[in-house]
């Protein structure tokens, strides 16, 4: 595995794919999965390794780029950044953006290094497990992090809710995801496949933001400032260890199962956090455990995601199976035998996400300061751009004009849920989660021959639930002494 | 989750006629083609179809066949329909193709889509790949026989996973017609990776794979059964076909290309000139050899001939009624007016 990075060619292969990697992470309108489906017929005229060195760099960079745009605009560049925004940007706008991105990024290299050591020495026992969840389990599982919605952010209990259900609701149009049937479509073939992710998101987060900011009494005046370090001292890390290896160790087994992914994870490491934190009424205000549980899970669900694939030949996120497809065209055999035969692409895969997390440490940090300075960049200028960007990468991702529209009209939405003092990173992930709850729910039915039972008597599924319910039903202490500002 | 699509036309297009028009302008001898060909792939890049196309391309440039670039476009979701009604849609000038298996009769058969093969113009069949049917390890099944029979005895009980409504769930449906009396219990697993997570799992009794799906699996704890192929495959000589063991059910997966209806006669055959070339490449060959594809190529007349039979096999099938799934769309609704009745309370006690 050294010596392949010994290479100077694969070493700048790997640094390119993060770099761009962090560049289309940060850029709100453009994702990771865009990036590497683009790339990949590019790698086909390159040797295998070197095309997965590229491929894995890129993935490790997307994920950790989202946090940038997060932080600094309040706009996730990427969906597994959205818990990101809830401390990030508070801290960011009290004058701290430097310690804000100092954070992220140091969470982010410490998850993906313990995701790394699992992917490295865990795969086949973690790949086994993952298994071992069938579709009552996944359902299970999702119904929970639902449940955790209600805690999301600053906000109630039941606006937490009631944004997560809207978020439920918005993902019904378009196919049934086990059955294949339309139903709500109204006749228009364009909500076939209903709302697509990306413009959600980037109208909820990017377009909402800025009418809020465009609409609100102090105009453009809330603005980033500050010019502080990003050097976090070691004593902060050691005393947030315990946070650094939950987060990390639950986004890492949460990307093992297949299509929950980094929102599920960097959500859960969340709450987690916020249940036990000393000071859970920080997070949503600029929590230095909040940020540090949401990077370090999502970068931990990378390594996560790859586990099934090297183990098993099983991708365990959208990316995952653009680079199953890499390894065909190469004429490599995914699968249990890759190990053997194939050990070159096993440690270039392995070994690049090390790299890349090392690389992109490294990048971040040296250039936050700069990459701070971004967001004092005067909002009139910053603005049309954000705006372009968005149009360009709603358009882009179908050539469909559709998906402009839907953007423009999700920006609406997130405007007048802001007013309402409804969390939108509840929304987006009750929007990202319904179709893989439907969908699990919907087999084990088939399987069952529509007996619900299973739900209840499979144990893992059985404490899933019972979680789930006791979150829900459990007051939790002090939460009445926190009333919300009223809605005018 | 709804995969975040991975459509890359804008881009390439430009991209692709940038580079078209400064180097090979002068290469072209007649009017077809006048840029790129666009192939509609109905699947998720890095998918079995996905892999197959680009395999295609690859070629075609390496071995500089057509002056022009192939573009792959991908319009994923609801089980090739989106794709395959966009390319139905599409002018018919030759420009833009569909690359698509037997999900193309099946679909229609399953009543998701309601046009079929005879709303294109079949160019080409490319290669063939055999079905596996599959069990777990764990499995007490040794032969395909024993758990036909097991069916038949306890009808309904043992669970096929399957992608529903696609070929790999009327392979199974075949296997059912093949033994009177047989019946399984579907459910929806999705693609070929997912099934053997399922059934590795215990979560699903059996599943089919195609043959490179098994050679990429077999090592994960999963044990065949019987190859649904006429004749044994190539590649696993030892495994029984279905026939043998007193199953009378054939069926594999073919490639299809298909033009839009209305395509020109000579711009079809300049499009089946252009595959069978490409067929005939060593690249196209070996990496087929990799994926345990037959390297079979059918036009003309043994094609429509083949398009019809497969359209006709798939007649005699009965689909029986799924199994009754809760609103949720509704029950949604429900909770949403709750969740807004809650808020407003909480608004009002304030």
């Amino acid at each position: 595995m050294i010596d392949l990075f010994a290479n100077p060619l694969i070493l700048g292969l790997a640094l390119l794919g993060t770099v761009l990697g962090i560049t289309v992470g940060a850029v709100p309108g453009l994702t990771g999965t865009m990036l590497i489906a683009l790339s990949l017929p590019l790698t086909f005229s390159m040797e295998p390794v070197s095309g997965l060195v590229l491929l894995v760099g890129m993935y490790v960079g997307a994920v950790s780029g989202g946090l940038i745009s997060a932080t600094l605009l309040r706009m996730p560049g990427t969906p597994a950044a959205v818990m990101t925004t809830l401390d990030g940007y508070p801290m960011a706008i009290s004058g701290r953006p430097g310690r804000a991105l100092g954070l992220g990024v140091g969470a982010s290299l410490f998850g993906g290094l313990v995701s790394w050591v699992a992917l490295w020495q865990l795969s086949e026992p973690m790949a086994d497990w993952s298994t071992k969840l069938g579709p009552f389990e996944l359902f299970s599982l999702v119904i929970l992090a639902l449940a955790l919605l209600a805690g999301v952010g600053d906000a109630s209990r039941a606006r937490g809710l009631l944004a997560g259900s809207l978020g439920v609701l918005v993902a019904m149009p378009g196919m049934h995801p086990a059955t294949g049937e339309l139903r709500w479509t109204f006749g228009f073939t364009s909500l076939n496949e209903g709302f697509r992710l990306i413009p959600v998101l980037i109208g909820m987060f990017a377009i909402g933001k800025i009418l809020v900011d465009l609409t609100g009494k102090d105009g453009l005046v809330e603005k980033v400032s500050g010019n502080d370090s990003a050097w976090i001292e070691p004593g902060l890390w050691k005393s947030q260890l315990l946070n650094l290896f939950r987060s990390s160790g639950l986004g890492t087994l949460i990307g093992v199962l297949p299509g929950v992914g980094a929102n599920i994870g960097s959500l859960a490491a969340y709450m987690a956090a916020k249940r036990t934190s000393d000071k859970p009424e920080d997070f949503g205000k600029g929590s230095e455990e909040g940020i540090i549980a949401s990077e370090s899970a999502n970068n931990a669900t990378v390594g996560g995601a790859l586990i099934p694939l090297i183990a098993l030949g099983v991708p365990g996120s959208v990316i995952g199976a653009v680079l199953l497809g890499a390894l065909i065209v190469h004429g490599l055999q995914p699968g249990p035998l890759l190990f053997r035969q194939n050990p070159d692409a096993v440690h270039a895969i392995i070994g690049t996400v090390l790299v890349a997390n090392l690389m992109m440490y490294l990048v971040m940090l040296v250039c936050a300061r700069w990459i701070a300075r971004l967001s004092s960049v005067s909002k009139k200028i910053l603005f049309p751009l954000v705006t372009a960007c968005c149009i360009w990468g709603a358009y882009a991702l179908n050539g469909l004009w559709f998906d402009v529209g839907v953007m423009l009209v999700f920006g609406l939405v997130g405007w007048r849920m802001e007013k309402a003092q409804l969390p939108l990173a509840a929304f987006v992930i009750g929007f990202v989660l319904a179709p893989v709850a439907e969908e699990n729910l919907c087999a084990g039915l088939m399987a069952s021959g529509g007996s619900y039972f299973p739900l209840v008597t499979r144990p893992i599924s059985l404490a899933l639930l019972i979680t789930a319910v006791s979150l829900l039903v459990w007051k939790k202490k002090g939460s009445a002494k926190s009333p919300r500002k009223n809605t005018p | 989750m709804p995969l975040t699509p991975i459509r890359m036309r804008p881009f390439l297009r430009f991209a692709v006629s940038l580079l078209a028009s400064l180097c090979l302008g002068a290469g072209a001898k007649e009017a077809f083609p006048e840029k790129a060909i666009t192939v509609i792939v109905p699947f998720a890049a890095g998918g079995g179809s996905d892999v197959f196309v680009r395999i295609f391309q690859e070629a075609i440039r390496k071995n500089q066949l057509c002056p022009f670039p192939i573009v792959v476009k991908n319009l994923a979701g609801a089980g090739g329909t989106i794709g395959s009604r966009a390319a139905k849609e599409a002018k018919p000038d030759g420009h833009t193709l569909l690359c698509l298996h037997d999900g193309i009769y099946t679909a229609q058969h399953y009543g998701n889509a309601d046009w079929g093969p005879s709303d294109f113009e079949p160019l080409a069949a490319t290669g063939r790949s055999g079905v596996v049917v599959a069990v777990s390890e764990s499995s007490p099944f040794e032969s395909l026989h024993d758990l036909m029979k097991e069916a038949i005895r306890r009808p309904y009980q043992y669970v096929f996973g399957t992608n529903l409504g696609a070929p790999n769930h009327y392979s199974a449906l075949f296997l059912q017609e093949g033994m009177p009396g047989a019946k399984f219990r579907f459910t929806q697993t999705g693609g070929g990776a997912k099934r053997l997570a399922q059934l590795k799992g215990g979560h699903v009794d059996l599943t089919g794979f195609s043959v490179a799906e098994y050679e990429q699996f077999k090592a994960a704890g999963i044990r065949a059964l019987a190859t649904m192929s006429e004749e044994r495959e190539p590649s696993f000589p030892n495994l029984p076909t279905a026939k043998e063991q007193g199953v009378n059910a054939v069926h594999g997966l073919m490639q299809f290309w298909w033009a839009p209806k209305g395509t020109p006669e000579p711009r079809l055959s300049y499009l089946q000139n252009l595959l069978r070339q490409t067929m005939e490449t060593d690249f196209v060959r070996t990496r087929l050899g990799n994926l345990h594809m037959e390297p079979f190529f059918q036009v003309g007349e043994p094609l429509l001939e083949t398009v019809r039979s497969r359209s006709a096999n798939l007649r005699g099938i009965t689909l029986e009624k799924p199994t009754p799934l809760p609103p949720l769309p509704e029950l949604v609704l429900g909770v949403v007016v709750a969740c807004f009745f809650f808020v407003w309370r909480e608004g009002k006690m304030q």
